[in-house]
Order: C-alpha cells, then sequence, then structure tokens
C-alpha cells in the first residue's frame, strides 16, 4: 500500500532507460498500481461520507491529514504510472525513428528468447513484452512518423545524423541483400563481398544490417 | 554606429544571397542545438533552402546520364555539397522534433500564444503525437483512474503536470554587434557585451538579444 509498487514501476522505469532492448511490459503492477489508486479513492470517499460535503479541516487536523495523504499517494501513483509509460513509449519511438519494425521483431522474438524470458521476468507465458496498448500506439505512432517523413522527402528525415564527409564510402556485404539499383549501375550484394559505393544509396541497408561500414 | 558597422554591412551585402541563406541555416541549425528552448521556425529561410536542395536534386538526376569525365567531377561536388546541405536540414528538423517530443503540452502553449513558433507539420505532427499518447495512457490505465484525476495537464496542489524546458542553462554565445548592458535575473550581476565578445551565459539573460539577431550561439 501507499505507493510501494509505484516505487517498483519507477525502478522498472529507471533500468530500462539504460536497456537496449524493451523489457516485458509490467501488466501486474500496472493494474495493481491502478486498483490501489481506486481503493484510495474510494478511502477518501469513505472518510468524507459522514461529513456530508461540510468538512473543515482546522476542526479535525487527523482526518484532514489523512486525506492529505490519499491524496498525495494517488497523485504519486499517477506521475509513477505516467513516467513508466512515457520511457516505454520514447523507447518505441527512438525505434521507429531509427527504423526498427518493432513489431516484426515481437514477432520473431518468442521463438529465441521466449523461454528464457519467462523465466528470468516472470511473465506467464505472454511472449510479447508489449502491451497490447503499445503495439497499438506503435501502429499509430510509425504512421504519424511516415507521414510527417513524406513531408520532407528530399531530405530523408530517418537518415543519419553523422555529417557527411564523402559522398563515396567502402562496405563489406554481412548479409545476402540481393540487387540494388544506383546511379552507376545495378549491384549485386553478396555474402562477404566488398563495394565503394555512395552513401546515401545503401544508408538504409547499413541501418538495417545487411552492411557494414569500412572506416 | 562607427567604421566596423559600416564594413560589416558593406560585407553583407557584397556576400551573394546563397552563401548567406547557408549561413543563416547553419546559424539556426547551431542555435536550435543549443538553445534549451524551441525557437521561432524561420519559414522564408527553410522555403528558399528546400527549392534549391530540390532543383540541385533535378540537375543531378538530369546530368547522371552524361558521361563525359568533366561533368561527371562536377556532379560529385554537386551531390557532396547536397548531401551537406540535406544533412543541415535534416539535422535541424530533428533537433526541434526533439525538444517538441520532451516538452509537447508547453510547446503547445507557446504556440497558441506565438503562431509563428511551429511549422504546420510540426504543429500536426504534435498535436497528433499528443492525441496517440493520450489515448495511449487512458486505455493503458488513466480511464480506471478516479475522474478528478484523469487530466494530464492539471495544476492542482501547487505543482504543475506540464513541464517547461529549463530556461536557466548555460549557453556559450557570441555578439554579432554591441549589445550594451546584460543583466542576469535574479543574481546582480550585470556587464557590458561588445561585438565579438564570446561568453558562457545564461539562457534567460541573453535570450532576447538572440531572437533579434545581436547574439549567436556557438
Amino acid at each position: 500500500m501507499y505507493g510501494e509498487i509505484g516505487n517498483k514501476l519507477v525502478q522498472h522505469a529507471k533500468r530500462t532507460q539504460s536497456l537496449a532492448h524493451l523489457p516485458p511490459y509490467q501488466t501486474e503492477m500496472v493494474r495493481a498500481v491502478t486498483r490501489e489508486v481506486r481503493d484510495l479513492d474510494k478511502d477518501v470517499a469513505a472518510i468524507l461520507e459522514p461529513f456530508a460535503g461540510s468538512f473543515d479541516p482546522s476542526t479535525e487536523p487527523a482526518t484532514a491529514c489523512a486525506l492529505l495523504v490519499n491524496h498525495l499517494c494517488m497523485r504519486r501513483n499517477k506521475r509513477c504510472l505516467l513516467a513508466y509509460h512515457r520511457v516505454r513509449s520514447d523507447k518505441l519511438e527512438e525505434m521507429c525513428w531509427s527504423g526498427i519494425d518493432v513489431l516484426e521483431r515481437q514477432q520473431q522474438n518468442p521463438n529465441r528468447t521466449g523461454g528464457e524470458g519467462s523465466n528470468t521476468m516472470g511473465v506467464d507465458g505472454n511472449s510479447s513484452s508489449l502491451s497490447p496498448e503499445e503495439e497499438e500506439y506503435v501502429r499509430q505512432y510509425s504512421d504519424l512518423l511516415a507521414a510527417y517523413k513524406g513531408q520532407w522527402t528530399d531530405i530523408d528525415l530517418t537518415g543519419s545524423l553523422d555529417p557527411p564527409k564523402d559522398l563515396f564510402i567502402d562496405v563489406r556485404v554481412l548479409k545476402d541483400a540481393g540487387e540494388i539499383q544506383t546511379e552507376y549501375g545495378a549491384i549485386t550484394l553478396t555474402k562477404n563481398s566488398q563495394f565503394y559505393v555512395r552513401q546515401g544509396d545503401v544508408e538504409r541497408l547499413i541501418a538495417q544490417g545487411y552492411l557494414q561500414r569500412l572506416s | 554606429m562607427d567604421i566596423d558597422d559600416l564594413l560589416a554591412e558593406v560585407t553583407a551585402d557584397a556576400i551573394p544571397k546563397e552563401t548567406r541563406d547557408l549561413q543563416e541555416l547553419t546559424r539556426a541549425w547551431v542555435a536550435e542545438r543549443v538553445a534549451p528552448e524551441l525557437l521561432l521556425y524561420p519559414d522564408a529561410l527553410m522555403e528558399r533552402v528546400l527549392e534549391r536542395i530540390r532543383k540541385q536534386i533535378e540537375l543531378v538526376e538530369e546530368q547522371t546520364g552524361n558521361m563525359d569525365p568533366k561533368s561527371g567531377f562536377k556532379l560529385i561536388i554537386i551531390q557532396t555539397e547536397l548531401e551537406r546541405f540535406k544533412f543541415l536540414v535534416r539535422s535541424f528538423l530533428r533537433a526541434r522534433i526533439k525538444k517538441i517530443d520532451s516538452h509537447p503540452l508547453h510547446v503547445l502553449q507557446t504556440h497558441t500564444s506565438n503562431p509563428t513558433l511551429l511549422s504546420p507539420s510540426e504543429l500536426q505532427y504534435l498535436t497528433q503525437h499528443q492525441a496517440l499518447l493520450s489515448q495511449h495512457y487512458a486505455s493503458s490505465f488513466l480511464s480506471q483512474f478516479p475522474a478528478a484525476l484523469q487530466r494530464l495537464d492539471d495544476t492542482a496542489g501547487g505543482v504543475s503536470m506540464i513541464e517547461k524546458p529549463d530556461e536557466d542553462t548555460a549557453v556559450f554565445c557570441r555578439a554579432l554587434r554591441d549589445v550594451g548592458e546584460v543583466v542576469v535575473e535574479g543574481t546582480d550581476k550585470r556587464f557590458e557585451i561588445q561585438r565579438g565578445d564570446v561568453s558562457v551565459i545564461r539562457w534567460s539573460a541573453v535570450r532576447r538579444a538572440v531572437l533579434s539577431g545581436d547574439i549567436e550561439l556557438i
């Protein structure tokens, strides 16, 4: 009671910030905190009931104090929940910006790490680390991002944020990526081969992990 | 006005418009990355720059088929320049989006009182993103809260839920013109800033001079 679970949620959020991946959504905890808020609200209503709207804090300091503590706890819990969700949605947005398909990755992961995840995190067989609401959010946010990006087609907003030094770069192919079209003709990207190509042509492939930049 | 100012004006006119736009864009980009709060959207400048980028892309596309080695070399230079311009614009816009995302409600409030702060597409992004977020919060937990606690912009209890950027962070800046006396609010520090001076100072103290173009951020 009184903010303990909220605190745990915040610790979770703090930990999430320094992780590369997104840990599973703490459905149970979120539910517990929400329940706590509702219980506190009921308490407040119950305390206030006998006064029938004519409560005077100065005549009943003890009751006023109890009410204040309840109110503060509710607000604090709300902040904890907001912070937890904000950290996670920020993380998801970041993934959207860097071109990672979060939803697709979610579907692939369970086969590889699902078992391990459920041992350490105590998640009951739920393989996705996103809540259904978060999945929906990611979907809508990617649409929004695509719409905003669409207004800047010439610039490619999700492109590299390092200042460009050379027009052409050396790349090594890590995974077969098939054939790509460039202004200088088609290149077939087969594994372990090396190319000297225009940076703008292959930026997306580097981000997706098909190519590695050689410096 | 002394000889320096006169010289400055003469040289400013001698520089071609394109170069000045690049200078302006670079300045806006640096300022946007350094300043703690969102700055005004340079509407006219962006339009000119984007127009030029589009023209260059067209030029490059037109000449790509040309196998003449001389023009090939010229193309590489044009493309390199193009990439740099694109980087500037991209980085500039991303810096703005980052600020918009970190203080959405505050930016929205400021925009309402000063409608040139955001570009139309940024405003659209902001409002839609905010709608998405509050919907996400609501469906995740907020809808089960008591009605009095469901707001996201609550100011009850003496604490506003809307966070503001820290306007007192220090910034590095250089004076482009004589500014005169600057007073740092909350302290009794006051000093003269003259043309060419570089100082580290609170953003709130130089904010006005930066917006009017007397001081640039570095």
